[in-house]
C-alpha cells in the first residue's frame, strides 16, 4: 500500500503533469481565467486521463507488447484517447442531458491536450502494473486539476489588481505561472 | 433605494453567465442554443484547431439546445444572458465524474488488494465504471427533479455584448 501512496503523491505534487513536466500548457494559460471553467476542464481531464490511462495500458500490454508494436505507440494512444473523449461525451450526454449542456463544452478540448498523450506514454514507458497505470494516471490528473484551480484562483484575484498595463492579462499569467513552478520545486526530492 | 441595497451581498451564490441565442419558440417554452465561449469556437486558432474534427460546432451547439420557461416575452433570435448556480456547476461535475471514478478506483484497489491480477483488475475497474455510471444517472436524475442543473433567464443581451473575452 505505501508504495501506491508514494506514487500518487509523486504524480500529483512531485512530478506535476504542469509544473514539473511542462505538459497541457494552453490549457493551463486557456482555461484559467475563470474558477468555474477550471473545475470543469479540471474534472472532465481527470475522468478522460484516468479512462484512457486504463485503456492505454491495455492496449500496450495485449496488443502493442505481444506483436512488437511499439513503435506505432503515439499514433495508437491518440486513437485511443480520442475513443476515450467520445466515450465519455456520450455517456455524460446518456447519463444525464442537462449535464451535458453544462459539461460538455470542456470534453472536445481534452482531446488536443498533450498532458493526456504525456500520461499515456510515461506510463507504458515505466512498465507499471495495471493498478499502478491508474492509480499513475489518477494522481497526474488531480495534480493537473490542482494546479489550474490554483491559478483560476491566483488569476480571478490578479484581474483586480492595479499591475501596469503591459503586464495586464496573459504576461501576468506567464510570472504567477513560473512563481508556482518555484513553489512546487519545494516538493522535488520528497519521492523519486 | 436603501444604502443596504447598494452594497453588493457576497455570501449570494455567484452565477456563472452565459450568453444563448432563441432559436424556436413551443407555446410558452423557448428553446435556445448557447453561443460558443471563448473557450474553444472563439479562439483565433478555431480554424486550425484538432477539437473542431469531432463535429462541426454548429452540431455541437445544436446537440446542446436547451429550453427556458419563456415569462419574458422572448422572440426568435433575441440574444439573452442566461446564468447558472457556480456550485450547480461543481455539483454537476461532481456528480458525472467523480461518482464513477471514485467506484472505478475502489473496484480496481479492492480486486488487486484480494487477487493480484492485472486482468481481474482491470474486469473489476471496468465493471465499477459501469455501477459508477448507473449511480450518477440516479444523482443527475434527482438533480434535474430539483430544477438545480437548469439556466435561468438574466436578462437581454445588449447590442455588441460579446461573450469573446479573449
Amino acid at each position: 500500500m505505501k508504495e501506491y501512496v508514494l506514487l500518487i503523491i509523486s504524480a500529483a505534487l512531485v512530478n506535476n503533469v504542469i509544473l514539473a513536466r511542462f505538459l497541457g500548457l494552453c490549457s493551463f494559460m486557456g482555461v484559467t481565467t475563470r474558477i468555474d471553467t477550471a473545475v470543469g476542464m479540471g474534472m472532465a481531464t481527470t475522468f478522460v486521463i484516468t479512462v484512457s490511462s486504463m485503456a492505454d495500458w491495455a492496449v500496450g500490454a495485449y496488443l502493442l507488447e505481444p506483436y512488437n508494436l511499439w513503435y506505432l505507440r503515439t499514433v495508437t494512444f491518440i486513437m485511443v484517447i480520442a475513443a476515450a473523449v467520445q466515450f465519455t461525451e456520450m455517456t455524460v450526454k446518456k447519463v444525464s442531458p442537462a449535464l451535458f449542456q453544462m459539461l460538455g463544452i470542456y470534453l472536445p478540448l481534452i482531446t488536443t491536450n498533450c498532458a493526456v498523450l504525456g500520461v499515456a506514454i510515461l506510463l507504458v514507458e515505466a512498465r507499471m502494473t495495471f493498478i499502478e497505470a491508474t492509480l499513475f494516471g489518477f494522481a497526474s490528473s488531480i495534480g493537473y486539476s490542482l494546479v489550474m484551480v490554483m491559478m483560476a484562483g491566483l488569476r480571478e484575484r490578479l484581474s483586480f489588481a492595479d499591475v501596469p498595463r503591459l503586464f495586464a492579462g496573459a504576461p501576468n499569467g506567464f510570472i504567477v505561472a513560473s512563481l508556482l513552478a518555484l513553489a512546487f520545486m519545494g516538493f522535488s526530492g520528497m519521492t523519486s | 433605494m436603501n444604502e443596504a441595497e447598494d452594497i453588493a451581498d457576497f455570501s449570494a451564490p455567484a452565477l456563472v453567465e452565459g450568453y444563448a441565442q432563441v432559436v424556436a419558440l413551443e407555446g410558452n417554452t423557448a428553446w435556445l442554443v448557447p453561443e460558443q465561449t471563448s473557450s474553444c469556437g472563439g479562439c483565433s486558432a478555431a480554424t486550425a484547431c484538432g477539437s473542431k474534427g469531432i463535429g462541426s460546432i454548429a452540431n455541437r451547439l445544436e446537440a446542446r439546445r436547451f429550453q427556458l420557461v419563456n415569462d419574458a416575452g422572448l422572440r426568435v433570435g433575441d440574444r439573452i444572458v442566461v446564468g447558472i448556480r457556480e456550485n450547480a456547476l461543481l455539483r454537476a461535475s461532481l456528480v458525472a465524474y467523480a461518482i464513477p471514478l471514485a467506484t472505478l478506483l475502489g473496484a480496481g484497489v479492492l480486486a488487486q488488494w484480494l487477487f493480484g491480477s492485472d486482468l481481474i483488475t482491470l474486469t473489476a475497474m471496468v465493471s465499477g465504471l459501469v455501477l459508477g455510471l448507473w449511480l450518477a444517472r440516479l444523482r443527475a436524475g434527482r438533480l434535474a427533479e430539483t430544477g438545480d442543473l437548469a439556466p435561468r433567464f438574466l436578462r437581454r443581451a445588449g447590442m455588441g455584448e460579446s461573450c469573446n473575452i479573449g
